[in-house]
């Protein structure tokens, strides 16, 4: 990873220890809590299971094991259908959204850019609110047409966006983003006209709005899981061009980077690992704002680093969140997240010292 | 790349905005290892000349060949690698450490997923002791002053090892000492590194005393091309420039 | 983005439906699953000589998915608190062993636990009961992620949502289907309509039809109304009691302009107050311009409670009793069947 080599072998500048040091240290942090509430995550819910059950299941699931234990159905249908699939499925989404969130972030220069810049959020939530009113039902492996139009939905808004914005000539960046914002309130305006004639459908439409990973199955998960991971790795593949337009565009461009076709691509991946999120998980804000910040108050701004990291630490606090809205009952996971991470992540912007604080 | 010819050649070179022409058919070669400055008023078109030169922009008639080859058949990453152009001081976005900008220079030699290699490290070393900065490396760049950055951009540039380095007015934010010392530098990387060097000044002062090839500009066209002293003369002061040459103190002997 | 103004609205609103339970869409227009809920139960079961032998079956229902329940139910989850009188009513009120929160009558379903509540399901609490069938609510009262991963493993959801006072007949005929009770079913849904329909020739023929607002709800921060959307259930249920309905005049609105309903006039409000909505003739005297209505400058603005009129269950002959009573004051009704 060329953040350790240049920490170390930069450091006769007298980069401090631990600076050199944490990139790692975050990301093994990041890593451990990831595993510790997968653990938890399977282990704890609104149904009481045994530890030796539960390790049961997966083992006998996964690896075939059998340790001797024995499970009644339902708790075998509990901890494999129910909760793992669930859990994974949020740290799917939030690495997707805590991806985006900081790609968008660079690409457009922005530190308050989100996944949702774009206008994907009313995009998905107006294309769930269609589905919703629609008079058919479809359902194609578990997906109904709620997910099919919230998808389509947040691409759309994204490609209309990028198409009547632009990023070109000077001030592009803000006339791509005040577009979104336009599109976005349009969208918005239109959201709400269809919640407005909705009648009883609105629950559906205001639960999509709220987010939450109630859905969550394996056939979910395996659908949106190699989108939102291959659009990950292929914006982490692209890091250095979002490094390079950290210094403007006409810099990237002297540093060999095609930067118009790196930022419609980079875009496109973006709003791709957004929309498959939002589709499973309808709007779950806060994790693409400011998991990237957070990461990058640890280590830095640079790609490499700030990807990864944040996909990690998106997927922890996600799927932190999901586990308490599930023990607590009945509240919403962004509401969660926020009255959970806000805190954290103010005490982080007052505290930390690491040579990255904003 | 071949070793004969000059480095950067233009000929015939138009540039035209809309109806607007910025560059009106302009010619000149820059040999390998040399060092040139670029003069003129405000809007005679030395900015849009660097930007054709580099490859930035299409002209609308006309040719740059870079060691031979049409500019705009060489790949992005290999021209990077030939031609670093100090980057306008831009505002970064996030907190940044000087040493990890810096570092950005090194992109175009940088493969995709290993990272830096020791060269590069070497590279980002050499480019922040040329120009002076040590004591800012762990600096988040964000805090400097505006001339502390210019320097910062220009070790960007020099981090790319590029055997051409291109300059855009590299002294606006600087004070005098730092702007004798960031001459000096572009002269030593010239005369010892044997870089060919090509930078856009407003003063004329520094053009004639730093550069023994001085390219005066005016309305898009090349109007004197030589040492400082033909170049840079009474009447070409007087017509280019619009002020009275006795106000303007050169190190030359004024024609 | 949803201003947090629309958000709160939208809460209240949503709260609105739940207490009323009755935020059903007309829907025929607007909902595929609203043409079938007329699909009658299947017809082996009502061939069927006794109830017990029906099973296995295969009920459609309400939104015209058809679900096999091999053997007769022993042990139900009862998703809605309409759907947990209509099993108590049916005599299943011992195989059921979990309802939603808003589960309030009879008193034995009271104590029972809880594993819904209006806007969500414990699925994983729903799944370790192992249950032989789910009675779920329609239109979103069930959230459908909920439906799907309870099918997803095979656990037998029948959804149930009426939209009309016929609608419920069928829905307590089809839970009958479900659970094994058609006969019990059939009698009492032979009951119900008869006292229904006698209040309402009753009421029907007491006298000139007055104009009626059934005040669904008011905000008194923002004097925003909700009253019955046309062809709701509410709507019909006040017709039903012989008398002219103010509704919002459109099908999917529950919100009305104050202005609008000064134009209709009501000349009776009848105030629909639960636990959570307790309007007083008095406050609705002193909303600012409501004194230019009939109804308020005579003083007839009458509670009645809310539940019984707007619950699509069993006690509907006694909620159209009470509204009735509210309506025609001096009128004697047949007495209960």
């Amino acid at each position: 990873m060329s953040a350790g080599a240049l920490s170390r072998d930069l450091d006769s500048g007298g980069i401090a220890a631990w600076v050199r040091a944490r990139p790692i240290a975050v990301g093994l942090v990041a890593g451990v809590t990831l595993v510790a509430i997968l653990v938890l995550g399977v282990g704890l819910g609104s149904v009481k299971i045994g530890t030796d059950e539960v390790v049961g299941v997966i083992l006998s699931k996964t690896l075939g094991l059998d340790i001797g234990v024995t499970w009644s159905p339902a708790t075998e249908a509990i901890v494999w259908e129910l909760r793992l699939p669930r859990v994974l499925t949020s740290m799917v989404v939030g690495c997707g959204l805590a991806i985006a969130g900081a790609t968008f972030q660079g690409l457009l220069r922005n530190p308050l850019a989100d996944p949702y810049v774009l206008g994907t959020a009313s995009g998905a939530a107006l294309g769930a609110a269609i589905a919703v009113l629609l008079p058919i039902q479809v359902v194609v492996i578990e997906f109904g047409l709620l997910h099919g139009f919230a998808f389509a939905g947040a691409l759309i808004s994204a490609w209309l966006v990028f198409r009547l914005g632009g990023t070109g000539g000077p001030g592009g960046l803000t006339r791509l983003l005040l577009t979104g914002y336009a599109v976005g309130s349009v969208l918005a305006a239109m959201l709400t006209m269809a919640m407005y004639v909705s009648g009883a459908e609105l629950r559906q439409i205001f639960s999509f709005l709220l987010g939450g990973l109630g859905g969550a199955s394996w056939v979910r998960l395996l659908v949106a899981a190699p989108l939102i991971f291959g659009a990950s790795a292929l914006i982490i593949a692209r890091g250095r061009a979002l490094d390079a337009m950290l210094l403007g565009d006409a810099a990237a461009r002297h540093l060999g980077i095609d930067v118009g076709r790196e930022r419609g691509i980079l875009l496109a991946l973006a709003s791709m690992a957004t929309a498959a999120a939002v589709a499973i998980s309808g709007l779950i804000g806060f994790v693409g704002l400011v998991v990237p910040h957070l990461v990058r108050l640890l280590v830095g701004p640079a790609a490499n680093r700030v990807l990864p990291i944040s996909a990690v630490v998106g997927a922890a606090l996600v799927s932190a969140a999901d586990l308490v809205a599930r023990l607590v009952g009945d509240v919403p996971v962004g509401v969660v997240m926020a009255l959970l991470g806000a805190p954290f992540f103010l005490f982080l912007l007052q505290r930390t010292r690491s040579g990255y604080e904003l | 790349m071949t070793q004969d010819g000059p480095i950067l050649a233009m000929s015939d070179l138009t540039v035209a905005y809309g109806p607007r022409t910025v560059i009106d058919r302009a010619s000149l070669t820059i040999a390998r290892g040399e060092r040139m400055a670029m003069v003129g008023p405000n809007g005679a078109g030395k900015s849009t000349l660097l930007r054709a030169m580099t490859g930035m922009l299409v002209p609308r008639s006309g040719s740059v060949r870079l060691a031979g080859d049409a500019i705009e058949h060489v790949a992005r990453a290999s021209l990077a690698r030939t031609i670093a152009v100090v980057p306008e001081v831009a505002d970064l976005p996030f907190a940044m450490p000087v040493v990890e900008v810096v570092a950005l220079g090194r992109l175009p030699h940088d493969p995709p997923f290993t990272g830096l290699r020791s060269s590069d490290v070497a590279a980002i070393n050499r480019a922040i002791e040329r120009v002076g900065i040590e004591h800012l490396r762990t600096r988040d760049i964000r805090e400097l002053s505006m001339g502390e950055r210019q320097l910062v951009f220009i070790a960007v540039a020099l981090a790319q090892s590029a055997p051409i380095l291109v300059v855009d007015e590299p002294t606006a934010h600087l004070d005098i000492r730092h702007q004798v010392e960031v001459m000096q530098l572009l002269v030593e990387l010239n005369e010892r590194d044997g870089m060919t060097i090509v930078a856009v000044l407003h003063d004329l002062a520094l053009a004639a005393h730093f550069f023994p090839r001085v390219v005066v500009l005016d309305g898009g066209r090349i109007v004197a091309d030589g040492p400082p002293a033909e170049t840079l003369d009474g009447t070409t002061i007087r017509t280019v420039f619009g002020v009275d040459p006795a106000l303007v103190r050169l190190p030359v002997p004024a024609g | 983005m949803l201003t947090q103004d629309r958000r709160r609205r939208v809460v209240r609103t949503l709260t609105l439906c739940a207490v009323v339970a009755a935020c059903s869409s007309p829907a025929a227009t607007t909902t595929p699953t609203a043409a079938t809920t007329a699909v009658p139960p299947s017809p082996t079961l009502a061939a069927s000589p006794t109830q017990a032998a029906a099973f296995p079956v295969t009920v459609t229902d309400d939104e015209g998915t058809a679900i096999e329940i091999a053997s007769e139910p022993v042990t139900i989850v009862s998703l809605t608190p309409a759907n947990t009188e209509i099993l108590f009513a049916l005599g299943a009120g011992d195989r059921v062993v979990a309802t939603d929160d808003g589960s309030d009558h009879p008193e034995a379903a009271v104590a029972l636990p809880d594993v819904a509540t209006f806007a969500t399901v414990d699925v994983e609490k729903v799944v370790a009961l192992e249950p032989d069938l789910v009675v779920a609510g329609g239109l979103g009262f069930t959230p459908d992620d909920a439906i799907t991963r309870l099918r997803g493993l095979d656990i037998p959801v029948v959804v149930v949502y009426a939209t009309s006072v016929d609608a419920v007949y069928d829905d307590i005929e089809l839970i009958g289907t479900a659970t094994g009770t058609s006969d019990t079913a059939k009698t009492l849904t032979g009951d119900m309509r008869a006292e229904i329909d006698s209040i309402s020739a009753a009421a029907s023929s007491a006298g000139t039809k007055p104009r009626v607002l059934y005040e669904v709800g008011y905000d008194d921060t923002t004097g925003a109304i909700y009253a019955p959307a046309d062809t709701s259930f509410v709507a019909e249920m006040v017709t039903l009691a012989g008398a002219e309905t103010i509704t919002t005049g459109d099908p999917n609105t529950y919100e009305m302009s104050l202005e609008t309903l000064i134009a209709e006039d009501p000349q009776i409000i009848v105030l629909g107050t639960n636990p959570f909505y307790t309007p007083t003739p008095d406050a609705v005297a002193k909303r600012p311009g409501w004194d230019a209505m009939t109804a308020v400058r005579n003083g007839d603005v009458r509670p009645v409670s809310d539940i019984e009129i707007t619950r699509p269950g069993p006690r509907l002959p006694l909620g159209l009793r009470n509204l009735v009573g509210a309506i025609w004051p001096d009128l004697t009704l047949p007495a209960a069947s």
